[in-house]
């Protein structure tokens, strides 16, 4: 089936199978690589972007099910060269290790402080309790994301 | 001593800036022109001989390649912990098997044009097994005769460690504490599922394995061994790695991959899911443990005697050198004089063990600090007095013989958590008498800091500082997300007083990276490469002193290196920066500014981490909240504190689940319960305490700058320090982990019983 939607602010058209997630169709027809695969189960978080302002984990969700709609992937956070505050503030803080959670941990971030610009430490722990990270223990990832908050 | 630059500071991961991009390609982000796709078909029995295979309906379908079992591969044996030519292993692993012996055991794969034919290919293979009785339970496998998981029998070794005379020990003390305790089989749970890909190269017909791998030298030699191909036939890259922590240090999909490649000829890629990983990679080895400790009225410790069986699953593995690592670290943190460590290792019919982060020591250590705190109880001592009598000096000796324990700090370690964690109020404060009540614990752990004592540790690196006054490194080093190639490039800039920014340091490769003996294994990275690129930094500092001193026509002593440039002292004003002097030295001396030079690492210094632990249990539930920790590490010096700091915290993250969720849980059929991460319970960040790092940096002789390991002691400590904490809040002894809330519940209720009864 043919479906149309927006990805970081590009309108595309493609040609997809009705049973296809949209994690695949990011991922291998727009080769946009950054969201990854973790368990594929909805319970890991890796997938991780942004639908319509909402975080979503994009392999339980059908591309079909993201027609008509926008979406953000952790490719549109750099804006003309310069990284997205989260992103600047993941690297100043050491919340990178290997860094397979962090396009869905920063994407879960972006969705936070888009509706919630300045929130509370139990509001950054909720916003990433679904993406699971085996390397940092989440302790720096948190204070990354505070501090990416005061410079506001 | 002078201050340093580089060293002691917080530099990002080298790739930290293409990695929240989400630019930074993993291997499933690898694309190679007519690349297929492998998927494997796994036995869904637990122990069986394969009775026939029929492939015919899978190879038809169209988009199928082919479909590879063990009547068409290579039957050659190999042993994937395998990592040095020279280590004398039992070999029982092929690529294919016809006996199955788990659920989860390769029976078959198909390679196919895309993943989802692979997938509907393999529900068409037909398998007829001829079902054999299993054995799961590891006690049972020692005894039962019948049941062979393999010809030479279910045990794999036994092996004794023993210092003093521990029955006369024992006879003589009046007071012995025994415990019980058992650890599960654990996931590593790196966010990256395993995944391979293989290609020939046509630049120069290499078969060549793109792999998340800890050794690429291992990597080569087992597809090497497998395939029955020279080594020289065979390149091994090391990928960006999406978590390991041991999972991916032995080849599990590299020479199956491989071997794709090699008989087809063309690219293959081969990925698991999560539920494959989890049941058919590698796992924690579960154990069951015994310890009997003996102590004089004073709580100095006379003697113990440790008993620990292994379930190495079921293939060998590293089922042997695990359980020799777990009965030496019992050597290295109390000063015991009288002491026997048994361990015995057998087969099981479950997933197969292999490195975990910690190689042991988290099992032994939750063995031996649960009953620490134990025999405090009985002794009625505070359980930090009793250690503090009983831990081992800088400087003590192994008493087995093994190596230096070097500038062993963790008394100090301990008397410095104390204090942060305010551990005497919070020991001796009333308990709770509601629903929710709240515990401290705390435990101590040793750890080493390479192979030298035991096996090959030297590791070879090339270092140039090239004509434009930068520097690259080659060496075989593999960067797990822990800041490997930053740490390396500190210590390099530290010696040769250039920016890390313009070293160059690329991973394993073995194409150009020098030889290394044994990888990213056994928290030697630092400690041992970290000693060696400072030692090939010194070196060539030394050739381009003395290569300098000739050009600017003057003694060596008089040479300076100031900002980026050489000087002669009493000629200040001729400054020559290091490029034109490379090229000087080039263009007249005719000289390379290079050195290659093999580092064998001379020491295997312990390390040391001490954690406390605050615990609040509800005691409707039996849920357990891990509220504040504060963990403390015997380092030597933090090459970048932000890294040692993210190491502990991660690790403690492991350790939690350890401790309290996480298990591989396995039906009486042997199918693995918990093979999702709905069922497989990992910490999350709402779960995750605030964890306190405290380092002691006291320095350690041979390592660079004094620095010695952390990444695998640090999730030591945690699990016995929560246990403890809950034992302490409830005064219960719980001695199974993980501690559950049916395990809590159960015990409170016995509690009650015996109270009642
Ligand atoms: S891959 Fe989507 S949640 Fe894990
Ligand atoms: S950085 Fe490795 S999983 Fe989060």
């Amino acid at each position: 089936m043919e479906m149309e939607f927006n990805v970081n602010g590009i309108k595309h058209i493609l040609e997809v199978d009705p049973m296809e997630r949209l994690l695949d169709v990011l991922r291998n027809k727009l080769k946009l690589t950054g969201a990854k695969e973790g368990c594929g189960e909805g319970e890991c978080g890796a997938c991780t972007i942004i639908l319509d302002g909402v975080a979503i984990n994009s392999c339980i969700v059908l591309a079909a099910q993201a027609a008509g709609r926008e979406i953000l992937t952790i490719e549109s956070l750099e804006k003309d060269g310069e990284l997205d505050r989260l992103q600047k503030a993941f690297i100043n803080n050491g919340a990178v290790q290997c860094g397979y959670c962090t396009p869905g941990m920063l994407m879960s971030c972006k969705a936070l402080l888009m509706k919630n610009p300045a929130p509370t430490e139990e509001e950054i722990k909720t916003a990433i309790e679904g993406n699971l990270c085996r390397c940092t223990g989440y302790t720096k990832i948190i204070k990354a994301v505070k501090e990416a908050v005061k410079d506001i | 001593m002078t201050e340093l630059k580089y060293v002691g500071k917080y530099i990002p991961i080298h790739d930290a800036y293409e990695k929240v991009k989400g630019k930074l390609q993993y291997v499933a982000d690898m694309e190679m022109d007519g690349m297929l796709h492998a998927k494997l078909l796994l036995s869904p029995i637990a122990h069986g001989v394969i009775k026939s295979i029929d492939v015919t309906k899978a190879e038809a379908l169209p988009g199928v390649v082919k479909v590879y079992t063990y009547k068409n591969t290579p039957q050659n044996l190999y042993n994937s912990q395998k990592w040095h030519v020279g280590l004398e292993v039992v070999k029982d692993e092929r690529l294919f098997t016809d006996k199955v012996r788990f659920v989860g055991d390769r029976v078959a794969a198909v390679v196919a044009k895309d993943k989802s034919i692979a997938e509907k290919a393999i529900e068409l293979i037909e398998v007829q097994y001829q079902e054999l009785p299993i054995v799961l339970d590891p006690e049972e496998a020692l005894m039962e005769e019948t049941i062979k998981i393999h010809d030479h029998g279910n045990v794999i070794m036994e092996k004794e460690i023993s210092v003093g005379n521990v029955n006369e020990a024992m006879e003589n003390a009046p007071i012995v504490v025994e415990d019980f305790v058992d650890t599960q089989k654990v996931h590593h749970a790196a966010m990256e599922p395993h995944i391979c890909m293989t290609a020939i190269d046509s630049t120069n017909g290499l078969l060549t394995i793109w792999t998340p791998c800890q050794v690429v030298f291992q990597v080569r030699l087992i597809v090497a061994e497998a395939l029955g191909l020279s080594l020289n036939r065979i390149r091994a890259i090391k990928t960006t790695v999406g978590g390991s922590f041991g999972g991916k240090g032995q080849p599990i999909l590299e020479p199956v991959c491989a071997y794709f490649t090699y008989d087809l000829g063309v690219p293959v890629k081969l990925q698991l899911d999560r539920a494959e990983t989890i049941s058919s990679t590698r796992t924690r080895n579960a154990t069951i443990g015994r310890v009997k400790t003996a102590v004089d009225k004073e709580g100095n410790i006379l003697a113990r005697d440790i008993d620990v069986l292994v379930d190495a699953g079921a293939y060998f593995t590293n089922g042997e050198a695990v359980t020799i690592a777990m009965g030496k670290k019992a050597f290295r943190l109390y000063d015991i004089k009288n002491q026997t460590y048994k361990g015995t290792a057998v087969y099981t019919n479950t997933p197969i063990a292999g490195a975990c982060r910690g190689y042991g020591s988290p099992q032994i250590h939750a063995l031996t600090e649960i009953n620490i705190d134990n025999t405090a109880k009985k002794l009625g001592l505070d359980p930090v007095e009793f250690r503090l009598k009983n831990l081992v000096k800088p400087y003590a000796k192994d008493p087995t013989g093994g190596p230096e324990l070097g500038n062993a700090r963790v008394i100090d370690c301990l008397l410095k958590g104390m204090e942060v964690f305010d551990w005497k109020s919070k020991y001796n404060r009333p308990k709770a008498t509601g629903r929710f009540v709240k515990g401290v614990g705390m435990a101590c752990a040793t750890h080493g800091s390479g192979y030298y004592n035991a096996y090959p540790d030297f590791i070879t690196m090339d270092l140039r500082v090239t004509e434009d006054g930068e520097a690259i490194l080659k060496a075989s080093l593999h960067d797990l997300g822990c800041g490997t190639i930053v740490t390396i490039k500190q210590i390099v800039a530290e010696v040769l007083d250039i920016n890390p920014d313009k070293i160059l340091v690329p991973e394993a490769d073995t194409l150009v990276s020098p030889f290394d003996s044994a990888g990213t294994q056994a928290s030697r990275v630092t400690f041992v490469c970290g000693a060696a690129a400072k030692k090939t930094a010194e070196l060539v500092k030394e050739k381009f002193t003395k290569h300098s001193a000739d050009i600017l026509k003057c003694n060596i002593d008089d040479i300076l290196y100031k900002d980026g440039f050489i000087l002669n002292k009493n000629n200040p004003q001729a400054m020559v920066s290091y490029g034109d002097m490379v090229m000087l030295i080039q263009t007249s001396l005719k000289e390379d500014i290079s050195v290659s030079y093999t580092y064998k690492s001379p020491a295997n210094p312990a390390v040391y981490g001490v954690n406390f632990a605050e615990v609040e249990i509800d005691t409707y539930t039996g849920l357990v909240r891990v509220i504040d920790i504060v963990a403390v590490h015997d380092i030597g010096k933090a090459i970048n504190p932000v890294f040692v700091e993210g190491q502990v915290q991660g690790a403690i993250q492991m350790g939690i689940g350890f401790a309290l969720t996480e298990e591989i849980v396995i039906d009486n059929k042997g199918n693995v319960k918990s093979n999702n991460f709905s069922k497989y319970h990992v910490i999350n960040a709402p779960d995750m305490p605030d964890v306190k790092v405290h380092l002691i940096e006291a320095g350690e002789e041979f390592g660079p700058f004094g620095a010695k390991s952390v990444g695998e002691v640090s999730t030591v400590p945690i699990a016995p320090a929560i246990i403890n904490g809950i034992n302490h809040a409830l005064d219960i002894n719980i001695t199974s982990l993980p501690a559950t809330p049916e395990k809590i519940l159960a015990a409170l209720n016995n509690k009650k019983n015996l109270i009642g009864g």
